[in-house]
């Protein structure tokens, strides 16, 4: 593999895949509304989203089995939009797998060489199939492998043609959860072996955000934000990045003072302090903003022991309506005056046996773990309830 | 918190008797299955068994027909009538090339192509089975006849010349010449390889094409290496649905064959309901089945679809 990353290294960002202004419609329903997006050479790129968002069209329309209603599409220096797919120098990982069921797994995955007119191909199928530890399978047909098998097989069948891009089509859709983990991290492995780029399309934030160099996070057609997992998940710009990556506790709030470095609000009473860095939203004074923040950033103290926390920190007042025990965390549901359900996970290091339902609490943490969104916009998007996390797709 | 003080309630009464096994739905199946048993043996076999019997017989039809294990029938059958044999085989193999020649691109086309339009051609595919196969046949009668459009045509392009040349056609005449033979079989056994090339295409998975096409497959390849491969199993249930009954088919010939063109089947009708000879006609029909079980056995070996048929 040393040659490959000299090589990448020696032909930097001429790999990068660039969509300009892509969109598409069928008929009057709009897929992708026009879209600009670079995928950096040799990244892991997740492009997230619920069932219909437009994923799956905007990769297709890499891969070339969608055609654009508008803009372009370039790998690296050349325009790929008119070329049909088998001209493409991209190849597919598709959801179903699509493994020819007529043919061997030797022969699938020779299928790509075959066709480009490559005679001797023992060889390099014999260490791809290495690769994804499947040597012994190699005379089988799809149908006698498992479902993590025939996945691996699709994977080798792409690869081995070293594609400037490799397109992952909800990948690991179809297997169990434990098999999909381990999946995540193999392919994870490939990734970093081979050094090629992977553009990934999946509805599991956790799959997107364990795997992803970066991640778009697409709604209904449009990109919503476009970050690195961790950047995404600290600092979502719109309640459906919110609330899709992760849970937030949105509190509905008025600002009151706007400072140099501090944006004051105040949510039913109780006074919220955020960096100005972390507001999304055009704060003046008098205007609504939503506050953020993470149900595992809270602290929560009984409210005997209110004295005991330390100042400079946000507070807020409820009574636990309801608990549940997980094993490494408890999840406690607080009942706020600003907020009807406001989560919070503690660490089960020192229980406190009083933080029972009914109990009065106060929350409190770090305003620097708070943030701001624009509150023109639903409270609940990307929550499960209204994207609904599907898990075929079709669109 | 009184009920604890209190008797346990009763305990249920002792439980039921086991009932023995239910050994009714064990019968179950067998019971389903002994009208088509039924069928088969009054319908199948017992003809089978009447008509292996009867090849073997001696007699007249006034003095009555006895078993006499006179074998020698057989050869006296086939040494006379292995033309018509020869002739059946050719005949039913050129109507099945045509037919899958014209079958497989419409079966391709309703499958992938058609959208809405699909059921209205499968409609029009089964359509002629609407009117008796006789009637139909008979039109052909009158679209091939002499000085009609299409001899017509076909002189004109000087496409009867080159028959002609080849035998299939004399002179001016297309009726009562083995391409109107052919045409007639082909005609008449078309939907029944439309039909199965058009399910086993249809269940081709069309991500299949996708994932071809994203290995660097061009359309041409596609299909040579991918579409054709999986429909096999169509292509080779098409062809035996075609093949068999056109081997044994008499009614073409004689609509619209001449004395030439003669097929075994012909050949049996007239012994059973014309000459009158029975041990013959089970003769050649024994000699027949044998012969379309060899070339099909040898076919599906051939093809290697034996697991998908």
């Amino acid at each position: 593999m040393a040659t490959t990353k000299t090589q990448t290294d020696a032909t930097e960002h001429s790999g990068d895949v660039r969509l300009s202004g892509i969109s598409k419609t069928y008929g009057t329903f709009t897929a992708v509304h026009p879209l600009d997006l670079t995928v950096p050479q040799g990244s892991f790129f997740a492009l997230l989203g619920a069932s219909g968002c437009g994923k799956t069209t905007t990769l297709r329309m890499i891969a070339g089995l969608e055609e654009p209603s508008s803009g372009t599409v370039h790998l690296g220096d050349q325009d790929v939009t008119a070329l049909p797919p088998y001209k493409r120098p991209v190849n597919t990982v598709f959801q179903s797998y699509a493994l020819f069921p007529h043919l061997d797994i030797f022969e699938n995955v020779a299928f790509g060489l075959r066709r480009r007119g490559i005679k001797s191909v023992k060889k390099q199928v014999g260490e791809m199939l290495d690769l994804v530890q499947l040597g012994e399978q190699a005379r089988k047909k799809p149908h006698q492998l498992s479902g993590g098998q025939q996945q691996r097989v699709a994977v080798a069948r792409a690869l081995i043609n070293h594609p400037k891009v490799l397109l992952l089509d909800e990948p690991l859709g179809a297997l169990d959860l434990k098999l999909r983990r381990q999946m995540q991290l193999e392919l994870k492995r490939i990734q970093t072996e081979v050094g090629i780029t992977f553009v990934h399309v999946t509805h599991d934030q956790e799959e997107a955000m364990t795997m992803a160099d970066q991640v778009a996070v697409m709604n209904g057609g449009r990109v919503e934000q476009l970050g690195a997992p961790a950047d995404l998940y600290e600092n979502p710009r719109t309640t459906f990045v919110a609330n899709f990556l992760g849970t937030s506790n949105l509190i509905e709030a008025e600002v009151d003072t706007h400072g140099a470095d501090e944006v004051v609000v105040k949510a039913a009473g109780d006074k919220l302090v955020l960096p100005v860095a972390r507001c999304a939203a055009p704060a003046r004074a008098g205007g609504k903003v939503l506050v953020g923040v993470r149900p595992e950033k809270i602290s929560i103290t009984h409210a005997d022991e209110a004295g005991s926390i330390p100042e400079g920190r946000n507070r807020i007042t409820g009574k636990i309506s309801n608990t549940s025990f997980i094993g490494v965390s408890t999840q406690y549901m607080v009942d706020c005056a600003a907020c009807p359900e406001f989560e919070v996970y503690a660490q089960n290091i020192d229980r406190d046996a009083r933080l029972a339902p009914g109990a009065d609490v106060v929350l409190h943490w770090n305003p620097a773990h708070t943030f701001g969104l624009d509150a023109d916009q639903s409270l609940l998007a990307g929550t499960t309830g209204d994207a609904g996390v599907a898990e075929g797709e079709t669109v | 918190m009184s009920t604890l003080t209190e008797a346990p309630p009763p305990l249920t009464p002792a439980a039921p008797e086991k009932k023995p096994p239910r050994t009714r739905g064990r019968w179950t199946p067998y019971w389903l299955l002994l009208p088509g048993i039924l069928w088969l043996l009054v319908f199948f076999a017992a003809p089978m068994v009447y008509q292996a019997s009867t090849s073997v017989q001696t007699g007249s039809l006034e003095e009555g027909y006895k078993v006499t294990w006179h074998f020698v029938t057989y050869w006296e059958a086939v040494s006379e009538y292995w033309p018509q044999f020869l002739r059946s085989v050719a005949y039913a193999a050129s109507a099945t090339v045509l037919c899958l020649l014209l079958g497989y691109p419409l079966a391709y086309l309703i499958a992938f192509r058609a959208g809405r339009w699909r059921n209205l051609i499968m409609t029009l595919v089964i359509a002629p089975f609407f009117t008796s196969f006789l009637i139909r046949t008979l039109a052909w009668k009158t679209i091939l006849a002499d000085g009609g459009p299409v001899v017509g045509v076909l002189n004109t392009l000087h496409v009867l010349d080159v028959t002609g040349w080849l035998g299939w056609t004399s002179g001016d005449r297309v009726l009562a010449t083995p391409l109107a033979v052919v045409c007639g079989l082909t005609y008449n056994f078309l939907p029944f390889m439309i039909l199965p090339l058009y399910t086993s295409l249809e269940r081709i998975d069309g991500r299949l094409h996708e994932a071809a096409g994203d290995l660097y497959a061009k359309p041409s390849t596609v299909f040579r290496k991918v579409t054709f491969p999986l429909s096999m199993p169509g292509v080779v249930s098409g062809t035996l649905l075609t093949f068999i009954p056109a081997t044994g088919d008499y009614v073409n010939a004689s609509l619209l064959g001449s004395a030439d063109t003669g097929m075994i089947g012909n050949v049996i009708q007239s012994q059973f309901l014309r000459v009158l000879d029975y041990p013959t006609a089970a003769a050649l029909s024994f000699v027949l089945m044998a012969a379309i079980l060899v070339m099909v056995t040898f076919y599906i070996r051939k093809s290697g679809t034996e697991d998908l048929v």
